[in-house]
């Protein structure tokens, strides 16, 4: 037996108490496992950032911009880097798996960003080996499944092919990463000459244009710039920065993240009030028992840790239990509704779990260290 | 460590008073007493006597208003709580009248217990486990709960897990007061055994006139104070 075998077998006194403890954890953190999957799956505003400006179109961000615009743009000396994207969107199999499809030179996209991707030379140079290579982000390669050298087929919702077909095949040649956690990587790369000469419409078109500003230089004041150079234009543009651009777009939805914050907040703030509740009755029950290992010889400390001992162990099987199914659901239905479940989930619920852990075994742990020996002999 | 001349136990003028309804009723006034290494001496006196207070501020679960307390080389009147639970843990272990045995564990592990506080591997823990189950007879019987036990074996894992850590000292309130005579005999020939093959220091708290006759000495305590001093023939 070891100190830890002893708060185990103190939980499973009530087992009852326990397995409906275990399930209220496993339930808060299956939403949690599965509000931040969602989250993941679909928003990359956290990781954007707000020196790469995009330019789009002043008509709205679907009208395209033609790719001779460049040219005008990194003509300005306060550009220190500019790519340009054409967008795909597809899906793999069934129409609810969507896929989206950043169509760029891949050497431009290195040096705008590359950083924020994660893109190495070893993935660029991987890339352009053949026009039909693709570079997949983490999180889309963990939620399809794919693997680097797998081939994948990926049906354009408008985009057709020059044959009349609107399915898409590419090879993937390496998967990107990501600067961080927070690095939106749910969408894959592919070679512009592949895309432009393959597709019907719109040929020699971009849907944005990405630029990097010099070092110093007020992204403000060389977005107003570039607009300026183009309001006279066929196509006026309108530039924002990449974290601008993402949170007006999801704007126009809602503030999901802040939603989603709420509820799981509201969640796990009624958890803790439910556990500590549990966890100050099982003290008084035990009043007597902390007196005899009090007499054995345990000390304050022993007896704080002994309780802590026995939330942490409810919160891990709970937890565990729950972001177990919050997986589960990501790998089940997680391309059709948008869930994205990788590490920096799973490393942010392991945190959560140890900090309510820690947090709900406080009260109930500090009551009873400080249960004076002769006292609790009296409760029996 | 004590001289050879010196007692074990020494408690010199101790005074203790607890308030009750607001008023402060005096249980020692000034108690003295001495107790040799080795020696089972047989405590006895009316409910309120003072027994049990004894009984705890020698465990060190409760502190003498004034007075000095000593147990070998440790002022437990000096000591602060954390210094007293380390204290029992490695010097003191205890018997009580109702076993009080946590009733998730089994028999091992409830003899188990006060090794947790010290720095051995498991299976060292195991073995002196083993060990002080065979001593007080229950071998075999280390994976039974104790609610599928009879109150004499309880109160033996009792006496198990009291000297599981090899302490001098083994204090026990009323051991047999909840058990029927020939289990009380059996736990009081244990007891005899301890104090005289190894040569623990016991204080036993009692009403029974029979335990008493087990150890080596009976001092009666009334009103705070001894009154009465008897050595066994």
């Amino acid at each position: 037996m070891t100190f830890f075998d002893l708060a185990r077998k103190n939980a499973w006194r009530k087992p009852l108490r326990t397995v409906l403890l275990m399930i209220s954890i496993a339930v808060a953190f299956l939403i949690y496992g599965l509000t931040a999957s969602f989250l993941n799956g679909t928003q990359g505003a956290a990781g954007a950032s707000d020196d790469l400006l995009g330019v789009t179109s002043a008509s709205g961000r679907t009208q395209p911009l033609p790719i001779a615009a460049m040219s005008r743009i990194t003509a300005d000396p306060d550009v220190a880097a500019a790519g340009y994207v054409a967008r795909l969107r597809g899906f793999v199999d069934v129409e609810k798996n969507v896929v989206a499809i950043s169509a760029a030179d891949p050497g431009l996209l290195m040096a705008v960003n590359g950083k924020e991707l994660g893109l190495t030379s070893a993935l660029i140079d991987a890339i352009g080996q053949a026009r039909d290579k693709v570079l997949v982000g983490r999180a889309l390669a963990e939620a399809q499944g794919w693997i680097t050298g797998q081939r994948v087929t990926i049906t354009a919702f408008d985009t057709p092919r020059q044959d009349g077909s609107r399915d898409w095949r590419f090879e993937v040649a390496g998967i990107f990463e990501g600067e961080n956690a927070a690095t939106d990587t749910y969408f894959m790369v592919a070679r512009y000459d592949y895309v432009n000469a393959a597709r019907v419409r719109g040929k020699d078109t971009v849907d944005a244009f990405v630029v990097r500003p010099r070092a110093g230089v007020s992204p403000g004041e060389l977005a107003a710039r570039i607009d300026t150079l183009f309001s006279n234009s066929a196509t006026p543009t309108r530039t924002q920065s990449e974290r601008q651009f993402l949170e007006a777009f999801l704007r126009q939805y809602a503030d999901i993240g802040l939603i989603v914050n709420l509820v799981v907040g509201a969640a796990f703030v009624t958890l803790l009030m439910i556990v500590v509740n549990t966890m100050v009755f099982a003290v008084r029950e035990r009043t007597f028992e902390i007196g005899v290992l009090k007499t054995l010889g345990f000390s304050r400390l022993d007896i704080v840790a002994l309780f802590l001992g026995e939330t942490l162990f409810v919160f891990v099987v709970g937890g565990g239990i729950g972001l177990a199914l919050a997986k589960l659901a990501a790998t089940l239905a997680g391309p059709a509704l948008g869930l994205v479940f990788f590490t920096p989930v799973l490393v942010k619920a392991l945190a959560i779990i140890a900090a309510l852990g820690l947090a709900t075994g406080v009260l109930p742990a500090f009551n009873a260290m400080r249960i004076p020996i002769i006292t609790a002999f009296r409760t029996r | 460590m004590t001289q050879d001349n010196e007692p074990y136990i020494a408690l010199g003028g101790i005074r203790k008073a607890y308030r009750i309804g607001g008023e402060m009723i005096p249980i020692f006034t000034g108690l003295d007493l001495t107790i040799p290494r080795g020696d089972f001496v047989a405590v006895m006196g009316p409910s309120g006597s003072g027994k049990s207070t004894l009984l705890n501020m020698l465990a060190g679960i409760d502190r003498p208003d004034g007075g000095t307390l000593r147990i070998g080389t440790s002022h437990l009147d000096q000591m602060g709580e954390a210094a007293r639970a380390g204290w029992r843990a490695h010097n003191m272990g205890i018997v009580f009248q109702f076993y009080n045995l946590l009733p998730m564990l089994t028999a091992a592990e409830n003899v188990e217990l006060p090794l947790l506080l010290k720095p051995l591997t498991r299976k060292e823990r195991r073995l002196r486990v083993e060990r002080v189950l065979d001593l007080v007879g229950l071998s075999g019987r280390e994976k039974q709960y104790p609610a599928l036990m009879s109150g004499g074996q309880q109160q033996r894992v009792g006496i198990a897990r009291a000297i599981v850590s090899d302490p001098g000292l083994l204090l026990c309130d009323e051991p047999t007061g909840d058990l029927d005579r020939k289990s009380a005999d059996e736990v009081l020939e244990m007891l005899r055994f301890l104090n005289r093959q190894l040569e623990k220091t016991i204080i036993m708290v009692t009403h029974d006139p029979q335990a008493a006759l087990y150890a080596r000495r009976t001092l009666h305590l009334d009103k705070g104070d001894f009154i009465e001093e008897k050595r066994a023939a």
